[in-house]
């Protein structure tokens, strides 16, 4: 009968129960010997443990302490600042790298394209076929051959 | 929840009445510093770590929501704070270093702690306040949280509940595990009337 009154023991002691339940353990307890000996072996550490001496009064400097950095936190604005700078940096640093990604990517295709015009000004000079031949974005074998032939076409049909 | 006055005060404060957080502290300043004394044993740093709490509560007053006691919110972010204290590695060494010495401090005889009407009284409530201490390091963290809510800061079940965030049911279960492990731990402990241990 003991465990299923354990929980109730102590609630009991704490005088937490309802007073309908608190009823029907005392009953229990009148005719349960091991019931009552648990009782007795918590309500000994309670009783100790109420006697405890309190903790030791805070400091003449605690509360000086606590408004001198109370004083030193930051206004509201720079509080939102720094709140900013605490809660949010998780979230900025992913947020940063992928502008910083997507700007480095739109730069190199801006140069690529860039590269691209440069080399496309100077396509009626042979040597440059090579190079051309060479970009990506010469997709269709025709077109490299297209390219390659340049210098054959006549001067007025040429690009 | 208006029959709080300190919730009235937070509430204040939300609107920008800076007086109404200082009144706070003080109501309370010195009660978490003996809350945190329960965690840390180190005076300096019990102060150290209240501080904080209120400047926690300072920080996250918008985030206050009048449907909870200030009380039980107050002690929610200092139970967090201080189990955060707990779990930091050089912490932690430090506790366990002075539990293998013997956990129990040195009594100084010539400051006895409040109630004590002698020295002798003195040193025994300061060997028991040290059986205490090592009985909290040993239980899992929701029980030593709720155990000290109880049985050391007086707050009832219903309010434990509200800090930890859990029913009164699993409070009970808690409570009852760790009060178990105190009458283990205490057993040696005559009686306070008789002021003596038997160990």
């Amino acid at each position: 009968m003991t465990r299923h009154l354990d929980q109730e023991l102590t609630a009991l002691l704490d005088g937490a129960l309802p007073p309908a339940r608190a009823r029907e353990v005392e009953q229990h307890l009148a005719g349960c010997a091991s019931c009552r000996a648990e009782r007795d072996r918590l309500a000994h550490a309670v009783q100790l443990l109420a006697a405890l001496p309190p903790p030791p009064a805070p400091s003449p400097d605690f509360s000086r302490g606590f408004y001198a950095r109370l004083d030193a936190e930051p206004t509201a604005r720079a509080g939102v600042l720094e709140l900013l700078r605490r809660a949010r940096w998780r979230n900025l640093v992913p947020i940063a790298g992928g502008a910083l990604t997507l700007a480095l990517v739109v730069g190199a295709l801006a140069s690529y394209r860039a590269e691209q015009a440069r080399l496309a000004r100077g396509l009626d000079l042979y040597q440059d076929y090579e190079l051309v031949a060479g970009l990506d974005a010469v997709q269709d074998p025709e077109d490299v051959l297209v390219v390659g032939h340049l210098d054959e076409l006549p001067a007025g049909a040429r690009p | 929840m208006a029959s709080d006055p300190d919730a009235a005060l937070m509430l204040a404060f939300q609107n920008g009445d800076e007086r109404a957080f200082r009144t706070l502290f003080e109501r309370h300043g010195r009660a978490m510093v003996g809350f945190c004394h329960h965690y840390v044993k180190d005076g300096a740093r019990a102060e150290e770590l209240a501080q904080d709490v209120f400047l926690k509560v300072h920080r996250s007053a918008a985030r206050y929501q009048p449907t909870a006691r200030f009380r039980t919110w107050l002690y929610r972010i200092a139970a967090n704070h201080c189990l955060n204290e707990l779990r930091r590695g050089e912490y932690g060494a430090r506790r366990e270093a002075a539990a293998r010495e013997g956990g129990s401090a040195p009594v100084d005889l010539d400051s006895l702690p409040g109630g004590a009407a002698t020295p002798e009284q003195a040193a025994v409530g300061e060997a028991l306040a040290g059986a205490v201490r090592e009985l909290l390091a040993r239980l899992p963290e929701k029980q030593r949280t709720a155990f000290v809510l109880c049985r050391l800061e007086g707050l009832s079940y219903e309010e434990i509940a509200e800090v930890l965030e859990t029913s009164v049911s699993a409070v009970k279960s808690l409570l009852h595990r760790a009060t178990v492990a105190a009458a283990e731990a205490l057993a040696p402990w005559s009686a306070p009337d008789g002021k003596e241990a038997r160990q």
